[in-house]
């Protein structure tokens, strides 16, 4: 014992302390699949490192970040200008939250394809739902803080949507707006919601979607006809794919990098909410194939009003990815055929309405 | 002053040169770097007599040629031929500055490639005693390029006291010479063992394979524990306002002039450091998990490092090609004078033959107008009309007397009157040239077309 490296004593100490033994045992015995699409299962782990990021920034920006309708906007520009390292520190944030957003969506499709919602996994695929949306919630009430012209217009026409909703559309509205128009209520409730509920929300979520995962292991794709040797082998998650895994939130961190340092956020015009609308307001690019596909519907279906039945289409999306698991169990080849085929058409429409609306 | 222009429209020559310079920098450097790791890997196997590593050295050793032959052999006369048109000034005055150097560079490096050329070939057809000793003669023969090319390469951005005595020693051991020297070599060691990765990360006996991993990453170590120590060696010897330009106001609003270098700065830090644990936690720690595609995104980041890091430097240099002595446009300093008191178009001995070779554009009517020679020859060398550092985009909403106003700003010699002074060349010529460089670049930004004529 007296010999023993200062580390190992430390370690020592602290698993009689806090009865540690369980969780080395699980480590040591925890495995991962290895097969050829084994590169996915880092896609999760992306995702947390980026969400970590975001907390972290979010807190600093948090320092100098004044919610109120006069100061915002003057905040935001002197951490861009005046407080040492603001500018990376907000790029960062900004660029984090887009990069994060992007790996979520890479992560969904991912376990999708990869049928990794199917029992006993569909707790595991449902949070993650709830987690995406929640994501969305960050972005949608994140964009709006910094007040400039384009991020108070694109918000007016976020709410303007969400008011279309069936039944509680407009009930939702008057609560993110806090009366009839964009104002310092909304300011202030994107505020409460974007540092405080939304993450109130996400942790336990996060926790239990950690813990389901970690509780039943990594979920493997059922092998193909040309999938061949390494079908069926496995390596140890610790130390072997979590350093796999530092290597790639390494890389994602450096790709993060070269977006801050050679593309820093900027900041619009002050918004006024007198002022027209600017041509060409758009949403953030993942609200875009949303919006796009809303701008092609004609104002009414039938007797559904045009955006109505485009948010009744969009819950309808949302809706069959939740109870996908509980359809396409692995029993039926035909319901399994039919997930992927509804997959992959969401995800095309998703990538063709994006790039529609960004080049529109 | 010599050939007004080379037009690379959108991109800019200075990126024409730069692209090919970067590429032809990861090349040069693994041909130094790479013949090092060569000699010494092979110094390992001879010791140990030890048959996997010579099996391993022949499958590198070619890898090692492709790389270094056909992509050294594209980019390197590239470079020349774009520098002798993007900065014919430029050029010229390296060559005759250094002609003997220049000879010397040019038969070490023929040197280099035939003994490279024979150490591949030779492999299992000499003793491996004297195929040891062509791998230390390529080592030592490729080591000679880099101190030769060095000593020019440095003195571009530190000439030093050469600027007073003229001395063509004191231009060569200029003040960045063994900093640079010394950084180049550790950077190549950093370079070679990344490379090296890529040919590990395919070895089959997974024992071995695991050995070379670990081998190779702990060529990058020297880098990151002596690099910073020489790092602050080689900026303390940079002239002081090069850095200042790049760093302040950085901190405070990452935009700015030149602040693209700091921000650039920055990354080739963040990247660095990130490459350290990289190396760390992959080939040397789990050497099982290091793949052939992880090699290849590993050394993507250490090429972008090297890329960055050479693009720093030679911005660090702005608004020179050498500096305190001759502008970017390849305006000596002394001339600015000269060409202030008698006109740019008596001073430029190409002026008058510029007509005939200058494409005419749509919207300048039938003869090219004064005004677009004196832009393309003092400041197309950093600007482009529409593309890179657009001078539509950085004339903005300016008019003629605006333009016209910030020319006569940009003419100052005096830092008091000219914000710009240590950014950009000052602006050299007559009112007249003046009058019609603002006429010209006002064609750029404003939609009202003048027709001017040459002949005026």
């Amino acid at each position: 014992m007296i010999n023993q490296p200062a580390p190992k004593k430390l370690l020592d100490w602290l698993s009689t302390r806090l009865e540690l033994e369980p969780f080395f045992y699980f480590a040591k015995k925890k495995t991962v699949p290895v097969h050829k699409h084994a590169f996915w299962y880092y896609m999760g782990g992306i995702v947390l490192v980026l969400l970590i990021e975001q907390v972290v920034t979010g807190l600093l920006l948090m320092v100098y970040y004044i919610p109120e309708l006069r100061s915002a906007h003057a905040s935001i520009l002197s951490i861009n200008s005046q407080i040492e390292f603001g500018w990376f520190i907000r790029s960062l944030h900004s660029w984090g939250a887009n990069l994060m957003v992007f790996f979520v969506f890479v992560h969904l499709f991912s376990t999708y394809f990869m049928k990794a919602y199917r029992s006993p996994r569909e707790l595991t695929w449902l949070t993650g739902l709830v987690l995406l949306v929640i994501t969305f919630g960050f972005g949608f009430t994140g964009y709006l803080l910094p007040w400039d012209e384009m991020s108070f217009f694109a918000t007016k026409i976020g709410i303007d949507i969400a008011s279309k909703t069936p039944l509680i559309g407009e009930s939702l509205a008057n609560v993110l707006r806090g009366g009839t128009d964009i104002g310092q209520h909304t300011l202030s409730r994107f505020f409460a919601i974007h540092v405080m509920l939304l993450p109130l929300l996400l942790m336990p979520l996060l926790g239990i979607h950690l813990w389901i995962i970690q509780a039943h292991g990594m979920s493997e794709p059922e092998p193909g006809p040309t999938d061949t040797s390494d079908e069926g082998s496995y390596e140890k998650f610790f130390p072997t794919f979590i350093l796999k895994d530092f290597m790639a939130w390494l890389l994602i961190l450096n790709l993060l990098a070269i977006l801050v340092t050679l593309m820093p956020w900027g900041i619009g015009q002050q918004a006024d909410p007198f002022a027209p609308a600017p041509i060409g307001i758009k949403p953030e690019w993942y609200f875009l194939a949303m919006f796009q596909f809303l701008k092609l519907l004609p104002p009414t279906v039938g007797p559904i009003e045009g955006e109505q039945f485009g948010m009744m289409i969009f819950g309808g999306i949302g809706l069959v990815f939740a109870l996908i698991p509980f359809f396409d169990t692995g029993a039926s080849k035909a319901w399994a055929r039919i997930a992927t085929l509804f997959g992959q058409a969401v995800l095309l429409g998703f990538i063709v309405f994006t790039i529609w609306g960004w080049v529109s | 002053m010599n050939y007004p222009f080379w037009v690379v429209p959108y991109l800019g020559s200075g990126w024409a040169i730069g692209i090919m310079s970067i590429i032809h920098i990861f090349v040069s450097h693994f041909a130094v770097g790479g013949g090092i790791f060569l000699a010494f890997t092979e110094q390992l196997a001879y010791t140990r007599q030890d048959e996997r590593i010579y099996d391993y050295l022949k499958r590198h050793s070619f890898f090692f040629l492709l790389v270094t032959t056909v992509f050294g052999a594209v980019t390197g006369p590239g470079i020349w031929w774009a520098i002798s048109l993007a900065s014919p000034n430029g050029t010229q005055f390296l060559i005759q500055n250094f002609t003997w150097f220049w000879a010397l560079e040019y038969l070490a490096f023929a040197a280099e490639l035939s003994t490279f050329f024979v150490y591949y070939y030779t492999w299992n057809r000499v003793s491996r005693e004297l195929h040891l000793r062509l791998a230390w003669l390529y080592f030592g023969i490729s080591i000679c390029t880099l101190v030769l090319i060095n000593g020019i390469i440095t003195f571009m951005l530190t000439p030093g006291s050469w600027l007073q005595t003229h001395n063509i020693w004191q231009a060569f051991f200029n003040p960045t010479y063994w900093p640079s020297n010394f950084l180049r070599l550790l950077i190549m060691f950093g370079l070679a063992g990344m490379y090296a990765l890529i040919t590990s990360s395919r070895i089959r006996d997974e024992n071995f394979r695991a050995y070379m991993l670990r081998y190779s990453a702990r060529w990058l170590l020297p880098i990151f524990f002596l690099g910073p120590i020489i790092g602050y060696w080689y900026f303390s010897q940079i002239p002081q306002a090069a850095i200042q330009n790049v760093f302040t106001g950085i901190q405070n609003s990452g935009v700015g002039n030149f602040s693209i270098l700091a921000r650039a700065t920055y990354l080739a830090l963040i990247l660095s450091g990130t490459i350290l644990i990289f190396a760390f936690v992959g080939p040397y720690l789990n050497p099982k998990g290091f793949s052939f595609k992880t090699a290849l995104l590993f050394l993507s980041c250490g090429l972008l490092v090297t890329g960055i890091s050479e693009w720093t430097r030679e911005m660090l240099r702005k608004p020179y090609v050498v500096y305190g002595y001759m502008y970017s446009n390849g305006i000596r300093k002394e001339q600015i004078a000269q060409i202030n008191q008698v006109g740019f178009f008596r001073s430029a001995a190409w002026a008058a033959a510029a007509r005939p070779v200058i494409p005419e554009p749509a919207t300048m009517g039938p003869v090219v107008g004064k005004g677009e020679v004196i832009f393309r020859y003092q400041c197309m060398s950093c600007h482009t009309q529409t593309g890179y550092r657009s001078m539509k985009r950085l004339l903005g909403e300016r008019d003629r007397e605006a333009i016209h106003g910030f020319l006569q700003i940009l003419r100052q010699t005096d830092p008091e009157k000219n914000p710009y002074h240590g950014i950009m060349p000052p602006l050299a010529g007559q009112d007249e040239d003046v009058e019609a460089l603002a006429d010209y670049l006002n064609t750029i930004n404003n939609t009202q077309k003048q027709k001017l004529s040459y002949a005026e």
